[in-house]
């Protein structure tokens, strides 16, 4: 079979699939609907959660703030202006 | 849209054309570097036969029994950061992971939310250096702390951290709320309700005036707990006193202390000060300094050295007495009785607590808290003073304790020597237990920090509970049993008795004048004892003076020329952790 025809029959095939679905949906009922919600839902936290335990195990954390924000705070730190305090008299009391 | 080889050969030929443009750009070697960072899936042994396979399954399990752990391997050279943090086996790292890292990160959060507004803590984070580099890699600072521990010991240990984490968040959060540098120099309501400290004036002193005034020590945050987290930090404040004519050989803490006020990093939270002479004469120069640059009503309560005296300990009480008038002339608010006793006496629970803990780690192999958790929080305990949160801390330990003297669990399996550890520890490798455990099997049962405060306080009446309050004051760290006279310096060896120790590491503070003129003496008494002792070079807070490699190496060679062993985990013998946090 040719590349032409196998991209074809791939294309008709998803076609069908997503015609399918949608008339799927069409007759779904409100229960139906809810537990599609909550399935999606937790597949979302099941990422999450993965994504969460990937930085965790990678130490991710560690390195983001290795690498990317002490070095931008020290920079930051280190220009910032500073009051002399060596200017203030040494007898000078508020009192 | 056919497949041609030509077309494929082109692609392939673009692709090697590329990678060796990013190679010769230098992208290819940041690409190495950063890969470094990661595991390499090569490493990974997949098993070859039934039992191989059987291995397999149960240290992924249980995680891999202690010897063939080889965690010295999972750091990125230099940084101290993990390829991967440990795995430790199903359920401890699943514990690890979610009530310790995500439970920790949460609360660090919620604590901010409790103790004050977040915007506040954003605009402290942003001006204050020991802020910023210290409060993030918070995480990291537990990761060192509990590394090889398992089950019980593990879990105790890290409610330790805990506790640490929300008092200091506690701290800076009361520092900020009255900051005036955050607020152009205004000054408000929570500013008129602080009370400044010196880090060594014990928080009790301020219990009469609990409820409407908040106690904030002056560089307990800044100073001594910036260089537990990030001993970055405090070098800058090191450098900064030193450029203005101080030489680098007094105390680095009292240096770091009065770096602080240099590089203008304090913030402006209270009207008054009370300063004290902890722990020796250096302190005593950098207030000072605080004096000169904080320019504000001061009250100077030194404690004595030589404090056995009866006479000492009158005049130390009669110095507290004068104390409570100040801040009653500063505040306008009466000295109040029944508070100072009610806060005392949760106090005095705090202290029971801690004694069934150190009966638990003296008679029995169930005791689980490890090193590193026992001195700071203890000393930190006993130093600030009351707070909500140690008693919910140690609720929940003693829980886990109770559990493992009735199970007769042994909470650290791979003891060799029961070490006990004296004198002023290395800030900047408080750590160096749990890796001495790793590695050696040296199991640091209790340390000086710890046995400080050995004592409740009366509150029958005012003069008992202000004559013990006296002898509490004079106990200070870096006191009682290093500047303290010898009687008290040597009750090392009553305590290595009590804790049924067979080591000693004896801490070696380089820039402690004070510990330094007695190094001799210790050295005849180790002899005539015959106690096994290892001398621990350090300078408190500055690791640029004594390396956390240089440390190491000092025990390791011990371990291997005078002991004769063999470490237990071969790839914690030698790493390079020097810019590690």
């Amino acid at each position: 079979m040719s590349v032409k025809k196998k991209i074809l029959k791939a294309a008709l095939r998803k076609e069908a699939k997503r015609i399918k679905k949608a008339a799927r949906r069409r007759h779904c009922g409100i229960g139906c609907r809810v537990l599609r919600l909550f399935g999606k839902l937790i597949a979302l936290l099941a990422t999450v959660y993965a994504a969460l335990f990937a930085v965790f195990f990678f130490d991710l954390d560690g390195k983001l703030l290795y690498y990317v924000v002490e070095p931008l705070l020290v920079r930051h730190y280190d220009r910032m202006e500073r009051k002399n305090p060596l200017e203030m008299p040494y007898e000078m009391k508020s009192e | 849209m056919g497949f041609s080889i030509e077309a494929s050969v082109k692609n392939v030929k673009t692709g090697v054309k590329k990678v060796r443009e990013i190679h010769l750009s230098g992208l290819g070697e940041k690409l190495k570097a950063a890969a470094a960072l990661f595991p390499d899936p090569r490493d990974v042994k997949l098993p070859k036969n039934k039992e191989e396979a059987k291995k397999f399954a149960h240290d992924f399990w249980c995680g891999k029994p202690h010897g063939e752990r080889r965690l010295g391997e999972l750091y990125c050279d230099k940084t101290g950061l993990y390829k991967h943090r440990e795995w430790r086996g199903v359920k401890d790292t699943f514990y690890y992971f979610h009530m310790i890292w995500l439970y920790n990160y949460a609360n660090m959060v919620m604590d901010i939310v409790k103790f004050g507004s977040p915007v506040t803590f954003v605009k402290g984070l942003w001006r204050y250096r020991w802020m910023g580099q210290t409060y993030l890699p918070v995480l990291h600072w537990f990761d060192r702390g509990l590394e090889g521990l398992r089950g019980e010991a593990l879990r105790a240990s890290a409610w330790h951290y805990r506790a640490m984490t929300c008092v200091t968040i506690n701290q800076f959060m009361n520092m900020f709320e009255a900051d005036g540098k955050l607020r152009n120099g205004a000054h408000n309501d929570a500013w008129h309700h602080a009370m400044a400290h010196k880090e060594t004036v014990w928080g009790g002193i301020f219990y009469p005036w609990m409820d409407r005034f908040k106690h904030i020590p002056l560089e307990m945050v800044p100073y001594f707990v910036t260089c537990h987290v990030n001993n970055h930090t405090v070098l800058n404040y090191i450098d900064a006193v030193q450029s203005i004519g101080l030489p680098g050989d007094p105390c680095p803490m009292c240096q770091a202390e009065a770096g602080l006020f240099v590089l203008d990093d304090v913030p402006d939270y209270a009207p008054f000060l009370i300063t004290s002479n902890e722990a020796c004469d250096g302190s005593v120069a950098s207030t000072a300094i605080q004096d000169w640059f904080w320019d504000r009503p001061l009250f100077a309560m030194p404690q004595p050295m030589q404090f056995d005296d009866p006479l000492v300990q009158e005049h130390c009480a009669n110095e507290i007495r004068d104390c409570w008038k100040f801040i009653e002339e500063q505040t306008g608010v009466p000295f109040n009785w029944e508070l100072l006793k009610e806060n005392l006496e949760k106090q005095n629970e705090l202290m029971r607590f801690e004694w069934e803990k150190w009966d638990v780690a003296a008679k029995t192999a169930n005791y689980p808290i490890n090193g590193v958790a026992q001195a700071l929080y203890r000393i930190y305990q006993s130093q600030y003073g009351e707070h909500f949160i140690w008693h919910e801390v140690d609720k929940k330990v003693s829980k886990i304790m109770t559990k493992c003297v009735e199970k007769k669990i042994d909470t650290f399996p791979k003891t060799r020597h029961r070490v006990i550890a004296w004198s002023c520890s290395p800030l900047y490798y408080s750590n160096w237990c749990t890796w001495a455990y790793n590695c050696w099997g040296l199991n640091t049962v209790i340390n000086m920090d710890s046995l400080m405060f050995d004592m409740e306080v009366r509150t029958d009446t005012l003069d008992n509970c202000v004559m013990d309050m006296a002898r509490y004051h004079e106990w200070a760290p870096m006191r009682r049993m290093a500047v303290g006279g010898m009687h008290h310096i040597f009750e090392l060896w009553d305590y290595m008795e009590r804790f049924h120790c067979d080591m000693v590491m004896m801490y070696d503070q380089l820039q402690c004048k004070g510990m330094q003129g007695v190094v001799g003496l210790f050295e005849d008494e180790f002899r005539k004892r015959n106690i096994h002792a290892i001398w621990m070079p350090h300078a408190l807070p500055d690791k640029r003076t004594v390396s956390r490699a240089e440390i190491r190496r000092i025990i390791n060679d011990y371990m291997t020329t005078v002991m004769k062993e063999e470490p237990l985990d071969p790839s914690l013998l030698e790493f390079d952790d020097d810019m590690s946090w």
